[in-house]
């Protein structure tokens, strides 16, 4: 079994939605370091565990723990500065703004500069802005993105798009992110690329991740654990040689496909 | 120096100088065209950068006009008092109109700034409503205020005021525009959840963006009073926020340049008109018919447009005197930097 500390940890979490019981008593845990996955059919609540991780949605019953301290009543943007970060399914980039300006709003959220700073320039604007520019220069530097820095993030490929979304994610220096359909709209070469930029991520930020994917294929290849969901409830969870050799999950998810 | 400095740098002349050349006619149209450029650089705020259309930027003008008017005609007071009052008075409402913002959005914002409006013009303004404010029936008659110890009666020297105000006003956006908060803005305007998600204070920026933009029309109403010499009603009616949005859309509301481009236009437009030997109340016929051109040729305005070409072509020209040098490689400790 895994001993290390736990990060994130949710506890018998249920969801009904009317007389839908869209999750029903789940568990996880996520280890200081590692990255998780969680992978499920269509429908099988993956979302709507991923919302009451991030605080979007609340659970009826259970317990969401981060860090040793019990986030369940606290919105989105509180658990995001405790050092969670997330990434979007449906990529809510500022499309409007260059690469290099949505990478520089992260750093601006964290500052507390206001707008009179900013109509004078004031001393602690021009820092502020110097500084802001060159982390999002590096951060452009290590998802090979600086040769796009000034291009509108609309304007950019959705392979490109996605490393962008999670670079900016990444601005805050979160200690857990969470990762909704990270391949989503990748081909096979892009999410090859995108499995080794988040093995790199996690070894250059030291970072954790839990992961929400049904792409086999990303998640056999960068995930430490797995647990799958199914109906709402927890199927099984192990390490990813393990759930590949799993009948219930091939018969569950992987389905006809495989045989 | 660069190309960019080259142009200011002569820009500044030419609104410095030629005007000193003009009739004092032409050199008040070209005052008053600065003060209807401060109206559009409200909107270049609130459109452009949160991207909110507002059809009640004559109404802040007027908190700002009235609140002038008012103090100084009736009770005497001083203008340098009332303007900042004025301007105080009209981000209020700015505010206040911006917090059913944080809820609506879109169209149905836009609704409600024509409810404001409307609401302004028929029963604020309106004579019996509160007559020690909009002067009822009659008009507040406000004289020239001094600078400096210098009396700002010569339409020159006013000229010269207004161009310093509107100076200040567009570096302050412009300042906005480059800096934290023009990207965090459009961040909202953008992907609202995200920005959110990263920690941004939604409420805070967009309040305070309606007040700021509010407050810029409002000081637009201050100067105005000041620039006609009288203030009274019909002049800040919901036709007018309607005509400066229009302009301001042609021009391009992602521009600080179109505020000067847009103001102008709305009053040298008009005479050129007339020049020519047709009404001028034309005028709106042909600001409809530019926006129909413009949003088909140029959807980002006239001036962006133009602007974005001229870039191009520098930096084409710069390019060829000097390939883009290739980005220094350097590994950077992105965890601790």
């Amino acid at each position: 079994m895994r001993t290390t500390a736990s990060l994130l940890e949710v506890e018998h979490i249920t969801v009904r939605f009317g007389g839908v019981t869209a999750l029903d008593d789940a568990s996880l845990r996520v280890n200081a370091g590692e990255i998780v996955g969680l992978i499920g059919p269509n429908g099988a609540g993956k979302t709507t565990f991923f919302n009451c991780v991030t605080g979007v949605l609340k659970p009826d019953t259970g317990r969401v723990t981060f860090d040793g301290v019990d986030v369940g009543a606290l919105p989105p943007h509180r658990r995001s500065r405790l050092g969670m970060a997330r990434t979007f399914q449906n990529l809510q980039l500022f499309s409007g703004l260059t690469a290099l300006e949505n990478l520089m709003v992260a750093v601006d959220a964290h500052s507390q500069r206001g707008m009179l700073a900013d109509a004078f320039r004031t001393p602690l604007a021009r820092f502020e802005e110097r500084r802001a520019e060159e982390r999002a220069r590096a951060l452009l530097h290590f998802l090979d993105l600086s040769d796009r820095a000034d291009t509108l993030a609309g304007d950019l490929p959705v392979g490109l798009q996605r490393r962008l979304d999670l670079g900016r994610a990444l601005v805050g220096r979160p200690r857990l992110l969470l990762l909704d359909e990270p391949a989503a709209g990748l081909d096979t070469r892009e999410t090859a690329q995108l499995a080794d930029l988040l093995l790199r991520v996690r070894d250059r930020f030291n970072v954790t991740m839990l992961l929400v994917d049904h792409d086999m294929a990303l998640v056999m290849r960068v995930c430490d654990h797995i647990y799958v969901l199914d109906f709402g409830e927890m199927l099984t969870q192990g390490p990813p040689a393990e759930i590949r050799q799993n009948e219930t999950v091939i018969r569950a998810y992987l389905g006809e496909a495989v045989s | 120096m660069s190309a960019r400095r080259i142009a200011l740098l002569v820009v500044a002349l030419v609104a410095v100088v030629w005007p000193a050349m003009l009739s004092d006619f032409s050199r008040s149209l070209a005052t008053d065209g600065l003060i209807y450029g401060l109206i559009v650089l409200s909107l270049v705020l609130l459109t452009g950068f949160v991207g909110q259309i507002s059809f009640c930027q004559y109404s802040f003008a007027a908190v700002g006009a009235f609140t002038v008017g008012s103090l100084v005609a009736a009770h005497h007071w001083s203008f340098w008092l009332a303007m900042p009052l004025g301007v105080f008075g009209a981000a209020l409402v700015g505010a206040l109109v911006g917090i059913p913002a944080l809820r609506l959005s879109g169209l149905f914002l836009t609704i409600l700034t024509v409810a404001v409006a409307l609401f302004f013009d028929r029963f604020v303004l309106a004579s019996g409503t509160w007559n020690s404010f909009s002067g009822g029936l009659s008009s507040w008659v406000v004289g020239r205020p001094s600078f400096l110890g210098l009396h700002l009666d010569t339409s020159y020297r006013f000229y010269l005021f207004v161009l310093g105000v509107f100076s200040v006003c567009s570096l302050l956006v412009w300042n906005f525009r480059r800096g934290k908060t023009g990207r965090v803005l459009r961040a909202i305007r953008d992907a609202e959840v995200a920005a959110s998600t990263l920690g941004i204070n939604l409420t805070a920026w967009k309040l305070a963006a309606f007040a700021v933009s509010a407050g810029l029309a409002g000081l637009a109403g201050a100067l105005l009073a000041v620039s006609i010499g009288s203030v009274s009603t019909g002049g800040y009616d919901l036709v007018h926020s309607l005509g400066v949005a229009a302009v301001a859309t042609v021009m391009g509301v992602n521009s600080v340049a179109s505020a000067a481009a847009g103001g102008l236009f709305l009053v040298f437009g008009p005479e050129i008109l007339r020049h020519l030997g047709v009404s001028s109340q034309w005028f709106n016929l042909v600001t409809g018919g530019l926006l129909i051109v413009q949003l088909i040729v140029t959807p980002d305005g006239m001036v962006t447009d133009t602007q974005q070409k001229l870039r191009h072509l520098l930096r084409r020209r710069a390019d060829r005197k000097a390939p883009a040098p290739t980005p220094r490689e350097r590994e950077i400790d992105l965890v601790h930097s």
